[in-house]
């Protein structure tokens, strides 16, 4: 039951996530891969709040699904890979990795006390 | 995009989606726009279901190394690094990139489990696993990736 939950809810993520990110890539000029930042930060906030609220419910379950699906890591590698890693890191790859992995742990830190 | 060629001086932007950028503009017909659509999401049940499947198994306990999480977003990172790489030299399926990159192996892994676990870590006093944690996903992120492209280059 939760995995088919999670199966539902996370590619209802994908697919906001595949709209979302698309829209702000293409807002945005797309010189550095801000479409994925802008989805990874959300679902990090609201994963945050989520879990924070945390009841146990089907509904709470669909709701975290959900942020799996809108988030990714994959993706957040292979265009960091993409700004230059190979022989040494560019500064833009570094920012990448390093501006996004911050906020992300500050913003679900924030969306836990927010609710908790 | 991101496998251009190392001479090449321009940023990288974004692979994944650059490419569903340039397959739009070659789209004619409308009803393209419902499939790309329904490709992410029939990829999503996939990976997100596959990483549900995988946390039941192997759950991530508070407090501790979250094992699983990292394992999943490892073998997700060399999997799309090898598969974008593929890509470069073989012909796929029309909606290949949204099926397997975008929608499944997008949901199969997770970057908001990976920021929230963070945060407990650092809240609950488990620094060193946090920093540990940090470490291993972001520089076996990018040897993933890497070790996947390289594969995806060279396997036939």
């Amino acid at each position: 039951m939760t995995i088919l939950v999670a199966a539902i809810a996370g590619s209802i993520g994908a697919l906001a996530r595949y709209i979302l990110a698309g829209a702000v890539h293409r807002g945005t000029g797309a010189s550095l891969p801000v479409g994925t930042a802008a989805v990874n930060l959300t679902g990090s906030f609201l994963l945050g709040m989520i879990l924070g609220a945390g009841d146990g419910t089907v509904w709470w379950t669909a709701a975290a699904g959900f942020t799996g699906g809108l988030t990714t890591f994959s993706t957040w590698m292979a265009e960091t890979i993409g700004l230059g890693v190979v022989p040494r890191p560019s500064m833009y790859a570094v920012v990448n990795l390093a501006v996004l992995a911050s906020l992300g742990v500050a913003l679900a830190a924030f969306g836990y006390q927010l609710v908790g | 995009m991101w496998l251009m060629a190392p001479t090449e001086t321009s940023r990288g932007g974004s692979p994944v989606f650059e490419q569903t950028r340039r397959q739009h503009q070659s789209s004619r017909f409308s009803t393209r726009s419902v499939q790309a659509p329904a490709a992410v999401l029939a990829g999503g049940v996939v990976g997100s279901a596959l990483r549900a499947a995988i946390g039941e198994i192997f759950p991530v306990t508070d407090g501790r190394f979250p094992t699983t999480t990292l394992l999943v977003n490892l073998s997700g990172a060399l999997l799309l690094g090898f598969y974008l790489a593929r890509r470069q030299r073989a012909i796929t399926a029309r909606w290949s990139l949204q099926f397997w990159a975008i929608g499944g192996l997008g949901s199969f892994t997770t970057f908001s489990a990976f920021s929230f676990e963070v945060s407990r870590l650092v809240a609950t006093g488990e620094g060193p696993i946090a920093i540990g944690y940090v470490l291993a996903s972001l520089v076996g992120g990018l040897a993933a990736a890497l070790l996947g492209q390289r594969l995806g280059r060279v396997v036939r």
